[in-house]
């Protein structure tokens, strides 16, 4: 006889409760945006976008326990790929995306073979160089780039003649693609890929034991991971309609970092709740632009001392010991 | 019917020799152990026929098949699946879990199968789940199978590696030192535990310091000191021979030869 | 569109920045061998360097030489302090290696934000040390700046050559290099190594910072790039072998100089990078295999 596990234990229902809680939050947030409008609108269109490119860097850092500090250049190549074909070339924003992301797909693969053998600082390290190769050759290929200028005037989102100009009808269709990669981290997390990547991040050698590939299934992770980048770079070139190196820096870096600590690495609500409110966070200071990144780099350090896995998994069903 | 077979297989580091021309033969049935007195070079051959290192000489022969040198993953899916001298679980992850994904080689969803959710991606996840809670119960964890696997008492532990290793279908398990750190009754249950899954078809290869454990459920003994096999036979027909009880005189009596030193992880 | 006739006069140029990188990679090595640690906050002290020295020669006319005697030492302060309020908690909480670096890194951008706010964006500078024509050696011009970069360095590496090889302290810093919990047993304060390793390098690293900054600028966000390039020298080098570093910085810098001709300014960052990825690939313990 079997009995479903959510009525075995009773004191399990007001734990699911809980687990509601970040996906409650981050619909309030998006309804206020969406009812306000303007201003507010755009801080949380762009905390949507951060939330696909810190959704994809959670797969690989807190589903399979890898280190990246280049996933900005995925993003860079997805967002300048949609960048150039639609202002430069003509194409439609949804062609041109999708080739950004499988461009940047391959070239995860291309540099994930090598890279992701490395261990350690050098694995770090390697990273951190790869996000900067991008970075420099985005500065420097001004033929195709228009360097520090920027690429100006990129469509906004459409098919045919339907274009999503408005504020509100940007956040809707962020939210739908939030709410996509959400639930496609909620599923990973629960399968036989999701428990292989789990199994790389415990343990490597138990892992290889139990016949998993440990090299293809963190390749796999670096790609899907990439993909994501890739897809939140597009997102943002098609929103904003503007692109420069600055977008992709070293200031995404760290700031998706703190996104993804201040949410709960290796949760599925995590990420969004991060991008929420390490965004909103700023704005309610009225800030200043010179303060945000070093409020971002003392956050960070704080919560890596003091709450390691984040806020979100206070919320998080399993309580870690 | 031989399920493994090692011939002459040697590992060597720098100038040592660790494990130093070792022969011998596991058959499908029954619980074999190899002893030895520690630092004789018992987890290195483990290593060598698990995957885990190769040898630099001697081959490794497995139903027939040479998987000599080859990667542990592949090896594993071949139907040898090894356990860890120090308990390595998955331990942020809850104790069924653990087991479900040692069922990973008896599963082929793979990311599409994780997005999309088809219905055969389905039956495979019912399957596992069933599969998971029956060994769990078998290893009498059922009730804890929501708990963190660093939550369980150290004993449990071995016992839910044990059967995250039997969740992957081996048709032979390589146990390291499964009853380190068990108490008496614990080591009792294990020993009962390895029988069984003996009986049911799987071969079991275990190294053992624990000398009741390895007396009272192994079939067939090898004996190994400083790399080199030293003797083989039945428990009682190595308890009466004169070398092995000459390699363990100078360590002390078999039966008080409890590890005092773990061999400190490298690194 | 090079001209290769500046090769010789490149190369000179090539060497005085790299001794400067040299430094740099010396300085990580002297942390990850006391801690296993890579600091990748080792920017800030270098940037801080030149940056503290120009605010009080510039700004509050203090000689030139105790400017810089004050940088150095407020800057290694800035590493006790760095160890002690984040490298130290986390070491305390056994932190993986990841997190280590992603907070050393964080404390690069607190301390590049707070210099920003402090001083502003626009680049600084400093005098040259000697101010007089260059010495010809026939068509190879040799300034004094670069006399000082490189004859500062050598100046150096002898005198942590003595420092680890003669005192006390320098052979108990290498004891925990070999060996951390066995020189904990032998009654040498690891701990304090560890913040003496910080102080040291957070100097090694203004130093270069005040040596390089007259022939070029400093500014706030100077710190990643020279890291970088620091660690390229260190991985180079064999990583955790600090004289090998040095080796790694000059060679890095060569090369470096050889590719501004080939390719132009704006890529020899990619070159460095691409120099660091294929040692990664390829051989990454470096030319002399790396320490452990």
């Amino acid at each position: 006889m079997t009995i479903s596990p959510s009525i075995t234990s009773p004191e399990r229902r007001p734990v699911r409760l809980v687990g509601l809680l970040p996906w409650l939050f981050a619909a309030v947030v998006v309804g206020y945006a969406m009812v306000v409008g303007g201003y507010a609108a755009t801080v949380v269109s762009f905390a949507l976008i951060y939330a696909v490119f810190v959704t994809g860097l959670n797969l690989f850092m807190g589903f399979a326990a890898q280190v990246s500090f280049g996933q900005n250049a995925f993003a860079a190549i997805g967002g300048y790929l949609s960048a150039v074909l639609t202002a430069s070339h003509g194409w439609a924003p949804v062609p041109a995306m999708l080739l950004g992301i499988a461009a940047a797909v391959l070239v995860a693969a291309i540099v994930g073979f090598p890279t992701l053998r490395l261990k350690g600082h050098y694995l770090a390290m390697g990273t951190l160089a790869i996000g900067l190769i991008t970075y420099e050759i985005t500065v420097e290929w001004q033929s195709v780039t228009q360097g520090y200028m920027g690429i100006s005037g990129i469509p906004p989102f459409g098919i045919g003649p339907y274009e999503v100009t408005s504020d509100r009808g940007q956040l809707i269709l962020l939210s739908l693609v939030v709410a996509a990669c959400a639930f496609a981290a909620a599923r990973i997390r629960r399968s036989r890929f999701g428990r292989a990547l789990s199994a790389v991040a415990g343990s490597e050698e138990a892992a290889m034991a139990l016949g998993i590939e440990v090299a293809r299934y963190k390749l796999l992770a670096f790609l899907l991971s990439a993909g994501f980048a890739a897809l939140a770079g597009s997102l943002f070139v098609h929103v904003v309609g503007f692109v420069s190196p600055e977008v992709f820096g070293l200031h995404m870096v760290i700031v998706t970092f703190t996104m993804l600590y201040v949410g709960g690495i290796g949760t599925v609500a995590g990420p969004l709740v991060g991008a929420l409110i390490v965004s909103l966070l700023p704005e309610t200071f009225r800030a200043f632009k010179d303060y945000q990144d070093l409020a971002y780099g003392a956050v960070l350090i704080v919560l890596l001392i003091y709450a390691p896995r984040g806020l979100a998994s206070l919320f998080s069903p399993r309580g870690r010991s | 019917m031989t399920r493994l077979r090692l011939e002459g297989v040697t590992r060597r580091f720098g100038g040592l020799v660790a494990v130093d021309d070792v022969s011998f033969d596991v058959p499908a049935e029954g619980v074999t152990a190899v002893i030895g007195p520690n630092g004789a070079g018992k987890t290195t051959l483990f290593n060598l026929i698990s995957g885990f290192l190769p040898p630099s000489a001697g081959r490794i022969t497995f139903e027939g098949r040479d998987i000599t040198g080859r990667p542990p993953a592949e090896i594993a899916a071949g139907g040898l699946v090894r356990t860890f001298q120090l308990v390595k679980l998955f331990e942020d992850l809850s104790v069924l879990d653990n087991v479900k994904v040692g069922c990973h080689l008896r599963g082929k969803a793979g990311l599409f199968a994780a997005l999309l959710r088809p219905a055969s991606a389905r039956r495979e996840e019912q399957a596992v789940e069933a599969r998971s809670r029956e060994l769990l119960a078998f290893a009498g964890l059922a009730a804890m199978a929501d708990e963190p696997a660093s939550a369980l008492p150290y004993g449990r532990q071995r016992m839910l590696e044990l059967a995250r290793a039997m969740a992957a279908g081996p048709r032979l398990i390589l146990l390291d030192e499964p009853a380190a750190g068990l108490n008496t009754e614990e080591s009792a249950a294990l020993s009962r535990i390895i029988r069984r899954i003996a009986e049911d078809g799987t071969s079991v290869l275990l190294i053992e310091h624990d000398m009741t454990l390895v007396m009272n459920t192994a079939d067939r003994v090898v004996v190994v000191d400083f790399g080199r096999k030293i003797a083989q036979g039945t428990p009682a027909q190595v308890r009466a021979d004169p070398a092995v009880i000459a390699a363990y005189l100078g360590t002390g009596k078999p039966s008080a030869d409890k590890p005092a030193v773990q061999e400190a992880p490298h690194g | 569109m090079a001209d290769w006739s500046y090769i010789p006069q490149v190369l000179v140029s090539g060497l005085g920045i790299g001794c400067v990188y040299g430094l740099i990679g010396i300085g990580f090595c002297v942390i990850y061998n006391a801690s296993g640690i890579v600091n990748f906050a080792q920017g800030a002290f270098v940037m801080l360097g030149g940056m503290i020295t120009h605010v009080l020669f510039a700004r509050n006319g203090v000689p030139l030489p105790l400017a810089a005697l004050i940088a150095i030492a407020a800057v290694a302060a800035l590493g006790v302090a760095i160890e002690r309020v984040v490298v130290r908690p986390l070491w305390n909480r056994k932190a993986t290696m990841f997190v280590m670096i992603l907070a050393t890194l964080a404390a690069q951008i607190v301390v590049e934000r707070l210099t920003l706010i402090a001083v502003g964006d626009q680049p600084k500078t400093l005098p040259v040390f000697t101010d007089r024509p260059p010495l010809m050696i026939g068509p190879v011009a040799i300034g004094y700046q670069l006399i000082w970069i490189v004859g500062g360095s050598l100046a150096i590496v002898a005198a942590l050559a003595a420092f680890f090889g003669l005192t006390r302290t320098g052979k108990a810093m290498r004891a925990c290099s070999i060996n951390r919990e066995a020189a904990a047993l032998q009654g040498i304060p690891v701990s304090r190594m560890l913040a003496l390793a910080f102080a040291l390098s957070a100097a090694l690293g203004a130093i270069a910072g005040i040596l390089i900054t007259p022939t070029q600028y400093t500014a706030f966000n100077v710190g990643v790039p020279f890291a970088i390039s620091g660690f390229i020298a260190a991985i180079v080098g064999g990583f955790g072998r600090p004289f090998g570093a040095f080796l790694g910085g000059l060679l890095l810098g060569l090369l470096q100089a050889l590719a501004i001709v080939g390719f132009g300014a704006g890529l020899k960052n990619v070159a460095a990078l691409s120099v660091l990825l294929l040692f990664l690939f390829i051989r990454p313990s470096g030319i002399l295999g790396a320490a452990k």
